[in-house]
């Protein structure tokens, strides 16, 4: 009823509004008369008035076309509004803090069971779809009901063959077309098409089942889970290779089957061979298809591109049988797209130095023709000037010049290799040191939805490390300090390796104080077990003398770690201690006047088989004479000779010399000095 | 290489006081001059890389000399074209050059005998021929820098080759040349020394070939005075280069490596290059010439008639794949539940979801009298029911007219089932 009334009053203001305007434009067109002015229409009526105020009377009433808004328009408004927040972990972690990853392998962990708990819920919603029918929703929402997984057409019809390709069922639907044309049915030839692309995308093979789970994951895991990633690639890639273009396969036997295939059909055919990797059989159909006085159309065209350079060996024919292809397009009149740009792009990476000559005229040619280069096609320039690897040789102004065009641009995803431009653009900046392009690279990931083309979480990882690599190595500490404070660990999680970059940052600018604060973040981060990334931080701590503040610091940090030591995982031992780690901790220690502490130190030379130095034990004795410990100094003399060290001779006439011994511990010295003396 | 530079340096110095001797007394003798050039022509015009000097004179005026530039200025009957070699190959065919530009290009020189007489006028005044040598130098403006400094990479500058300069007339400049050289006398000219340094600089051992240089130079600063009258920019003003296009002196690699002294081994142009291209706003690449396979303007054929195919949905879905859907805040995710279906729209919409319903008119669903006539009775027990019916059904806004439509039918089709029943009570009257 409400409804229904508030369809009539709007009917009723409609109505109105034409009369208006209708009534409006009669009297505009009378006054344009006078002032010699003719506006036909209402739009441009607003821009007359304007210039001829003296004729426009000023009862003039202009009524706005009516704007509709895009359902996502007020949201998009509203998202525009949030900036990261370099302190919050990624939002689909935000809603239990419990679950906040603190290192990159809780990271992949909590993403991954978020993505396989969603994956799960939908399997049983379409393994069950009985106990999923109600439907509370009004209006009515169809993603949350269950999937049809079950033909429901049982007959032997055209019908039911569309059913099955619509459902993706390669093998029924394969089945049901030979028990059509048995009974003697014909299917018309846009179903039989439909058929060939169903069978020529699939290889002939069944698409994974949708309702096994593990497949089903593999499927439609989200990417952003890297190891379920790899595993899912390794899989796929298994896949195609089990799945290559067979000999007389189900397509080829459709196909020969129709007698009179189209366009279309030949598409299918080609492009299914191209994507299997029968590439000298898809040139082969392409010349059935030309004497059959057919023309190809663009996808056919596309897909023989990136075929060309599997059929030819040089440099030079692979580029001759693309530009052939490029001027038999033109003479068909076969309008290319930015996918045939690609193509012919991603072919010349592997045309060598011809790429290099060739790769910019192409450009050109595409952009005459007023086709927008995407990500991908920049990609493909980048690796065509920049072979990972090779010595990079005055080519850093491709990448400039790249960045000059792209700059500030906002591009959307029209490629699936548009991903790969942000790692690219950042491993070409690591390689040549730029720093300054390196910037503009990670500008231009601020504009507009750039974000979304730096791909999956694996490729986030891998541009952030580069980047922050790069930093490491060119910036100065307190500018890369700042992007650490930004990037760490809200949007990236270093590596151990990426974190003695940072520590060798630290130790080139002099900043060694930071240490502490750093080794919380490593502590953080699970790289606490990292046997060489822990030694070298108390190599650095240990090396130099350094105030008394930071000397305290160093020294709790040191203590931190000898936890770490102490404490294995489960009973199992993460870090094992060297000789130089232990007197590298020894020395922190020593030189924060920790004697004690040392002390305990020193014991677990003797516990874990290790020798120390005799420099350290100078240093020790040096600290003892400073607290006056007579004891303690017989007592390293007796270490020392425990270890039968060559210095102990040494040590026991500096003990001798500089303490005051009771008659005692004067013999035992002599006793020690004697027995080291029989030992050499 | 630096000696035979040095020594080249010595010989034009000493030809050129010895030319300005000759000359006072014969004018013109021809074979004379073109003896004095032959050390001269270490000049342009060759193809090969030049011998003496090993600088090759590039076009780019910073780099190298502009050696080019400075001919221009003499006067028009000279015509000089620097022949640039880009190719760093100087260094091995450097004996070769010498040999060549010695012996073929004095051959190539025509000279002009003619001296004018304003020319002998200006002749006459005060100059010596280390001045001259001072300017030739001078004009080689060849960083010096250990570290070098970063340039732009360069292009071809057309604007600034010599044919193009406005011609400074030999008058002019000899004044200029006047005014600028007066008391290098006993000490060595610091302007002098940096030109030998900077000759040096191109040099593989540079600071040896350096102090050889001066300690040469200085050799020859006891030489009286009265040998020294003699002028380069005279003899250069007889000279006639024959010009000698070549296409590829315009070509410069976009991007020349050099070698760098600080240890860093081989740099390349960054830093201000991009700074500075901007200002210049020079070629791009992607600016080339195209392959000129299509037609610019022709026509997209037909689009594919049937919806999008099984690799239309899969290209989508691969793009999908490949980039980051995840949303970043909250609104990004409601964005994405928006476009699921799942999340009621923005701006909020009451009639959302009742698109269908919005065509039908309000009266279909308030008046539904005219569902009643034709298989009712006109009145009586059923007709005063069914009224009663279309009056619920006509506040129920739960229904859709059709299903408001289905109702009335059902009770249609249950009052026929029951006519008989009805006939007998007498309650079906039509």
């Amino acid at each position: 009823m409400a409804s229904s009334c508030s369809q009539a009053l709007r009917h009723h203001v409609c109505k109105s509004s034409r009369l208006l305007r209708v009534h409006l434009q009669k009297s505009w067109t009378n006054r344009s008369f006078e002032g010699a002015v003719c506006v036909s229409s209402s739009f441009a009526l607003n821009s007359a008035a304007d210039q001829q105020p003296a004729v426009s009377s000023p009862e003039e009433i202009v009524i706005p076309k009516k704007k509709t808004w895009s359902k996502e328009a007020v949201l998009q408004a509203l998202a525009s509004t949030v900036k990261r927040d370099p302190t919050a972990s990624d939002y689909r972690f935000q809603d239990d803090p419990y679950l906040t990853p603190k290192t990159s392998s809780e990271f992949k962990l909590f993403s991954l069971s978020q993505e396989s708990g969603r994956n799960a819920a939908k399997y049983f919603i379409n393994t069950y779809p009985k106990y999923f029918q109600k439907d509370y929703a009004q209006p009515h929402i169809p993603c949350l009901m269950p999937d049809t997984l079950e033909a429901q057409i049982e007959e032997v019809s055209e019908a039911a063959l569309i059913e099955r390709i619509g459902m993706r069922k390669v093998k029924a639907a394969v089945d049901l077309y030979d028990q059509l044309l048995q009974a003697g049915t014909s299917v018309s030839l846009d179903v039989t098409n439909q058929l060939l692309d169903l069978i020529c995308f699939y290889g002939d093979h069944d698409p994974a089942q949708e309702n096994v789970p593990e497949q089903r994951n593999e499927e439609t895991e989200d990417v952003q889970d890297e190891p379920q990633a790899k595993k899912g690639r390794a899989a796929k890639a298994s896949d195609l290779l089990k799945a290559t273009w067979k000999e007389k396969n189900n397509a080829e036997r459709i196909f020969a089957l129709l007698s009179e295939p189209n366009k279309h059909s030949y598409s299918a055919l080609i492009r299914g061979m191209v994507k299997y990797g029968a590439y000298s059989k898809a040139f082969s159909t392409y010349t059935d298809l030309l004497n059959s006085r057919l023309k190809a159309d663009m996808h056919m065209f596309n897909a023989l591109i990136t075929a060309a350079p599997e059929v030819k060996e040089k440099y030079n024919e692979k580029w001759e049988l693309i530009v052939d292809l490029l001027k038999q397009m033109a003479e068909q009149k076969v309008r290319p797209n930015l996918l045939t740009l690609n193509a012919v792009l991603k072919a010349l990476r592997r045309c060598g130095t011809v790429g290099k000559s060739q790769a910019f005229p192409v450009i050109s040619e595409m952009k005459a023709l007023s086709i927008d280069l995407s990500l991908a096609s920049y990609t493909h320039l980048l690796a065509i000037f920049y072979k990972p690897g090779a010595p990079i040789q005055g080519q850093t102004d491709i990448l400039q010049e790249v960045m000059n065009e792209v700059s500030g641009k906002s591009f959307t995803p029209q490629d699936p290799d548009d991903a790969q431009f942000f790692i690219t653009a950042m491993r070409i900046c690591l390689d040549t040191k730029d720093m300054e392009q390196a910037y503009r690279v990670h500008e231009l990931l601020g504009v507009g939805e750039n974000w979304r083309l730096l791909g999956n979480d694996f490729q986030q990882n891998i541009y952030y490390a580069r980047f922050f690599s790069l930093l490491c190595m060119m910036e100065n500490i307190d500018v890369m300090l700042k992007w650490y404070r930004d990037l760490v660990p809200s949007v990236y999680y270093p590596s151990s390796n990426v974190m003695r970059d940072l520590l060798q940052a630290l130790d080139t600018d002099n900043r060694l104080d930071l240490i502490p604060q750093i080794w919380k973040d490593i502590k953080q981060l699970g790289h606490a077990n990292r046997q060489n990334l822990v030694e070298e931080l108390l190599t650095l701590m240990a090396r130099e003398k350094h105030n008394q503040e930071v000397q305290e610091s160093f020294a709790e940090c040191a203590l931190d770690i000898k936890k770490i030591y102490d404490t294995g995982d489960r009973g199992k031992v993460l870090l094992n201690w060297t000789a130089g780690s232990l007197s590298d901790l020894i020395s922190v220690l020593l030189a924060a006047h920790r004697r004690q502490d040392a002390w305990d130190m020193l014991k677990l030379f003797k516990t874990h088989n290790r020798v120390p130095s005799e420099e350290l034990l100078n240093k020790f004795l040096m600290c003892v004479k400073e607290g006056g410990e007579v004891n303690q100094a017989v007592e390293l003399v007796q270490i020392s000779a425990g270890f039968c060290l060559p210095g102990t001779p040494k040590l026991i006439q500096r003990v001798q010399q500089e303490f005051e011994l009771t008659e005692q511990q004067r013999k035992m010295l002599s006793d020690l000095e004697i027995q080291s003396f029989n030992s050499e | 290489m630096y000696r035979r530079l040095l020594i080249n340096i010595n010989q034009v110095r000493n030809r050129l006081i010895h030319t300005h001797n000759t000359r006072l007394t014969l004018p013109s003798t021809k074979c004379k001059e073109r003896e004095s050039f032959a050390p001269v022509t270490w000049a342009p015009c060759t193809a090969r890389p030049l011998g003496t000097s090993s600088i090759s004179f590039s076009e780019n005026k910073e780099s190298s000399t502009s050696l080019s530039e400075d001919k221009g200025k003499t006067p028009e009957e000279t015509e000089v074209n620097a022949e640039v070699n880009t190719d760093g190959q100087r260094n091995t065919e450097m004996n070769e050059g010498t040999e060549i530009s010695n012996a073929t290009l004095t051959s190539q020189l025509e000279t002009e005998p003619v001296v004018k007489p304003e020319d002998r006028k200006q002749v006459e005044t005060t100059k010596s021929g280390k001045e001259s040598l001072l300017e030739l130098l001078g004009a080689m403006k060849v960083e010096v820098t250990t570290v070098r400094k970063i340039r732009p990479s360069k292009t071809p500058r057309m604007s600034e080759r010599p044919d193009q300069e406005p011609m400074e007339s030999t008058h002019s400049m000899f004044q200029r040349a006047a005014a600028e050289g007066s008391q290098q006398h006993g000490t060595l000219n610091p302007a002098l020394v940096a030109a030998v340094s900077a000759a040096a600089s191109t040099l593989p051992n540079r600071h040896q070939a350096e102090s050889e240089l001066l300690k040469q130079l200085r050799k020859h600063e006891a030489i009286p005075d009265t040998q020294r009258r003699a002028d380069i920019g005279h003899i250069i003003s007889d000279m006639k280069v024959g010009k000698r296009p070549n296409g590829r002196s315009n070509v410069r690699p976009t991007s020349q490596i050099r070698f760098d002294d600080d240890g860093k081994g081989y740099t390349q142009d960054r830093g201000i290059t991009s700074e500075l291209d901007g200002v210049r706003r020079r070629k791009s690449p992607f600016t080339s010439k195209r392959l000129n396979l299509f037609a610019a303007a022709a026509e997209q054929d037909a689009l594919s008639d049937l919806g999008p195919t099984l690799w239309d949905i899969d290209l989508v879905n691969q793009i999908v794949q490949a980039t980051n859907q995840m949303p970043r805040n909250g609104f990004e995710e409601m964005i994405q539940w928006t476009k699921e279906g799942r999340l009621w729209q923005y701006p909020i919409n009451n009639e959302a979801g009742l698109e269908e319903e919005a065509s039908v008119p309000f009266h279909e669903h308030v008046f539904l009298e005219k569902h009643l006539d034709e298989s009712f009775p006109q009145q009586g027990p059923v007709r005063h029911f069914m009224e009663l019916v279309i009056t619920g059904l006509a506040k129920n806004h739960h229904l859709t007219v059709q299903q408001k439509k289905e109702h009335i039918d059902w009770f249609r089709d249950y009052f026929r089932q029951k006519e008989d029943v009805l006939k007998e009570a007498e309650a079906y009257l039509n």
